[in-house]
């Protein structure tokens, strides 16, 4: 049994040299006509007005948090699940699941507080949360 | 039994050396590369155009070579031969780098999967975990692209796509978890040889244990986020035609346009093959060699994504991020410990 990650690099390789070459055959058969106007930045024809650089919302970062957190949950799950058929034959079911469902029982705690504070909701503009506060 | 092992095999070489190996792994990666742009380039062109037109009730191409076939070498120098224009204020290194690495981490991922007997290039033994790392990989370059194309529209793509990805990586990550309490192992290979077994026999016919027949819950649900991981029907919120011109590559043109959409199709193929590598037997089928039963299982996987194409409306992007957050994550964790209490019990 060789080492896996020599075939894997050697794909690596290969996965960035097609690419590149796709890049090189192109910049032999392209033409190039450089000409006003034609480098302006798409915006359905309009003039383009304003930066797309624009800031993110601070909810944006609450999703972002949270799946850091669940991504995490997730590296500590997978051992768990590689040894449990093992594990549960020597020592016992229980011994085996209950600390995992305290585990997830705690995240899923989490999940619901981020459910109750509208974080994993997508962004609405300030207007709109006025309208419907109006309404209700 | 890995392609360079296979090939060793066949030029008679015994143990090899590393640098053998790189050299006869390098030739075996070159035609699993081969093979991929081969299916990308029947599926982009030909099928897709095909697959819609049959649904529309139109006909599609059909003028160059048999069934239009030919328009495949045509399209492809059609499009490398268009002129590249870059758009003023773009971020130079990262805008073109985006399509770069969008087509080389899909790429990567079909390092690990199994396409046939003695058809895998390589075998770690955390083959399932690099599967998923490397898949998405893809949405750091659709990031990379949204950003750097200084366009309101790439922009926007570009956040949809993370959000999405964000919101769906877990489900399917956990999801695959279940079939790893089965398994006991991560080692690709290892979990298409378990999927071997006999589940049930009727008659002549033996029902293989394909995942897909033993946990058909945690098969629908990982359909369902792997269809919103590569961004198809009803999840493509970020490219999104009709409401952000074309997302992440609105502004992309000629060979970096053709990139980033292979990419997507070998994103698809790879969705497809880690869908029949966890759940449909991998290269497993009767009659046929695996190798042609893998292909068919791919197919069979981008053939669903044109059909919800066209079959199912998209979903909003809230809506994407509701259905993530509060539906598939819950049901993925519920589907998580059922199936560890099942596996429990019986073992």
């Amino acid at each position: 049994m060789s080492n896996p990650w020599i075939a894997i690099g050697a794909l690596g390789v290969v996965a960035v040299a097609i690419p590149l070459s796709m890049m090189a055959i192109s910049s032999l058969l392209r033409p190039r006509v450089p000409e006003q106007g034609k480098t302006t930045t798409y915006e359905s024809g309009e003039v383009p007005t304003g930066t797309p650089r624009i800031r993110f919302n601070i909810q944006y970062y609450m999703v972002a948090l949270l799946f850091v957190i669940f991504d995490l949950e997730t590296v500590l799950i997978f051992p768990w699940t590689v040894i449990y058929r093992d594990a549960v034959s020597t020592a016992g079911l229980t011994t085996v699941l209950v600390p995992m469902l305290v585990f997830i029982g705690v995240l899923v705690v989490g999940l619901a507080w981020a459910w109750r504070n509208g974080a994993v909701r997508w962004v609405r503009t300030p207007r709109r949360e006025l309208t419907t506060k109006r309404e209700s | 039994m890995t392609i360079s092992e296979t090939l060793a095999g066949a030029l008679g070489l015994g143990a090899v050396n590393p640098l053998e190996d790189f050299v006869l792994s390098l030739v075996g990666a070159a035609l699993v590369g081969t093979f991929i742009l081969l299916n990308t380039a029947v599926a982009g062109p030909w099928a897709k155009r095909k697959i819609t037109a049959a649904f529309t009730d139109r006909i599609a191409v059909n003028r160059i070579g048999p069934f239009g076939l030919l328009i495949i070498v045509a399209d492809a120098v059609r499009m490398l031969s268009k002129e590249l224009v870059i758009p003023e204020g773009v971020d130079r290194p990262a805008f073109d780098l985006a399509p770069l690495v969008l087509v080389a981490s899909a790429l990567l991922g079909f390092a690990v999967v199994p396409m046939g007997n003695g058809i895998q290039l390589a075998d770690p033994t955390v083959g399932l975990a690099f599967l998923f790392a490397v898949a998405s990989i893809a949405s750091v370059a659709l990031v990379m692209a949204g950003y750097a194309s200084n366009n309101k529209y790439s922009m926007l793509g570009g956040l949809r796509a993370v959000a999405q990805n964000v919101a769906y990586e877990i489900p399917l990550v956990v999801t695959a978890m279940s079939v790893v309490l089965f398994t006991g192992t991560l080692q690709t290979s290892e979990i298409v040889a378990a999927q071997t077994e006999t589940l049930l026999q009727l008659g002549a016919l033996s029902i293989p244990s394909w995942y897909a027949f033993v946990n058909p819950f945690a098969f629908v649900l990982f359909l369902a986020a792997n269809m919103a991981e590569v961004g198809r029907n009803p999840f493509d919120t970020p490219e999104a035609p009709t409401e952000i011109v074309a997302g992440f590559q609105t502004e992309y043109s000629s060979v970096y346009f053709v990139l980033a959409y292979l990419g997507e199709f070998i994103h698809i193929f790879l969705g497809g093959a880690i869908l029949a590598t966890v759940f449909l037997g991998g290269p497993a089928g009767p009659v046929l060699p695996g190798f042609v039963w893998f292909t068919i299982k791919i197919w069979a996987f981008f053939l669903f994504t044109q059909w919800c194409r066209s079959a199912i409306p998209r979903v909003r992007v809230d809506q994407v991020i509701e259905i993530g957050w509060k539906g598939m994550l819950v049901l993925s964790f519920a589907n998580l410990l059922l199936t560890a209490v099942i596996v429990g019990v019986i073992v």
